[in-house]
């Protein structure tokens, strides 16, 4: 597959915290990759539409409210549902470390919480998502 | 004042939320400055006289941002001079901020530690003895003009938008956001701000803290709870709370009088905002990083 990676960053539910999304956001546009961010408050069947409909290679979800548990395993279900069970998976945020392993366990790709480095995600995400 | 009230009327209930930032001098001169600005604009823009309405009242919740997962307990050295910056800035209530809120809701143990915190503040160190106690710093005063100086600059920038909805509208807070937000985090990848424990003093191996949570069953117990509520109400009289509220929403009176007829009715938030959706749809942003 040639091109740019496609990543979808997403937030679902009902948190508001963006700043992290929006920094991934930027910091994924400048290493070459095409960034759709899908704004506040999307449900599970919003971003799955939206990481379908775009195409995407990769979708980063960012939840910081403690919904990751629910919101995650939904939106994991939804792609496999609708044949894009291949749309690699990352979630960002305040994800505790049993959770973390629970999420990897179920299908994403990693967690990356607070103190991660863009340029660790950069790098992540061009080492998983095939050329 | 365009619904024809006169300023003193209501200007000494309102009331600021600020943030509480890690730079120690500059976020006791944004207060000063704030206050500062409020004062002034009070008096010579808006005409109050009375002096209530000169004073700016403000709470205080220390940067969320600030606090690292990493060795999570310097977070309470974080919060306490975040907190102390805001009380020697003049602030009237405070929110200090969990160490353990970046890995997941806070427990009890941290709450209370937050609160004790404050106390700490309020009750042993002096901080509170006087007001204002760096007015006439030449450092604090120094900042505080610059502050004020730099304020009036973005204001005239929102002017020249044509006010603030139009400049949200035109998402120019967003992007002032999202670009000082990254330039932060690219100062932290690039060493260039040291977060102690994140980017320097780093611990090979750390001990997993004690964190909240949250019990599942909670959520049918509360949708249950909700449930019992509704199937009390009068029904009737809900609907027809909702219908006024869309009503008064059509036009542009004053909504706090519906809203606080339907909320003895125990009409929910979800309905109300429902009924305000209705009438005014969503506002969706367009997200600008």
């Amino acid at each position: 597959m040639a091109g740019p990676i496609r990543v979808v960053v997403a937030k679902p539910g009902l948190d508001g915290h963006d700043r992290g999304a929006k920094i991934i956001a930027r910091a994924l546009r400048d290493a070459g990759m095409e960034v759709i961010y899908t704004g506040l408050h999307q449900t599970p069947e919003q971003i799955v539409e939206t990481a379908i409909q775009e195409d995407a290679d990769a979708v980063g979800i960012s939840i910081l409210s403690g919904a990751h548990m629910t919101l995650v395993p939904r939106i994991l279900a939804l792609l496999r549902e609708n044949g894009a069970e291949d749309v690699l998976v990352v979630v960002g945020g305040t994800i505790p470390a049993d959770d973390a392993d629970e999420l990897r366990k179920q299908g994403v790709a990693d967690v990356f919480g607070p103190g991660a480095t863009t340029t660790e995600i950069v790098d992540f995400l061009k080492g998983a998502v095939p050329a | 004042m365009e619904r024809g009230l006169d300023v003193d009327d209501f200007a000494p209930r309102l009331s600021f939320f600020f943030n509480a930032h890690l730079d120690f001098f500059e976020e006791i001169a944004k207060y000063r400055a704030a206050r500062r600005i409020w004062a002034t604009q009070l008096r010579e823009k808006y005409g109050a006289k009375n002096p209530r309405s000169w004073l700016m009242r403000f709470h205080t919740q220390t940067a969320g941002v600030s606090l690292t997962a990493q060795q999570p307990e310097v977070n309470l050295i974080r919060t306490a001079i975040e907190a102390l910056a805001a009380v020697l800035g003049g602030t009237q209530s405070l929110h200090t901020n969990s160490f353990d809120e970046a890995l997941a809701l806070p427990t009890e143990n941290a709450v209370r530690l937050a609160l004790r915190t404050q106390q700490v503040i309020a009750h042993e160190v002096g901080a509170v003895n006087t007001i204002d106690p760096l007015g006439g710093s030449y450092y604090v005063e120094h900042l505080t003009a610059e502050l004020e100086r730099q304020a009036y600059e973005y204001f005239e920038r929102i002017e020249k938008l044509g006010g603030v909805v139009p400049a949200i509208e035109e998402n120019f807070f967003q992007r002032e956001i999202a670009e000082a937000s990254y330039r932060y985090q690219s100062e932290v990848e690039a060493k260039q701000r040291i977060i102690v424990g994140v980017n320097r003093y780093q611990l090979d191996e750390e001990e997993p803290i004690e964190i909240l949570r949250i019990d599942p069953a909670l959520e049918p117990q509360q949708i249950e709870r909700v449930q019992a509520v509704r199937a009390r109400r009068d029904s009737a009289a809900v609907e027809q709370a909702l219908a006024e509220l869309k009503r008064v929403a059509e036009g542009d009176a004053n909504l706090m009088e519906p809203i606080m007829d339907a909320s003895r009715l125990y009409v929910t938030m979800g309905e109300m905002c429902d009924a305000l959706r209705d009438v005014w749809g969503t506002w969706r942003e367009t997200p600008v990083f």
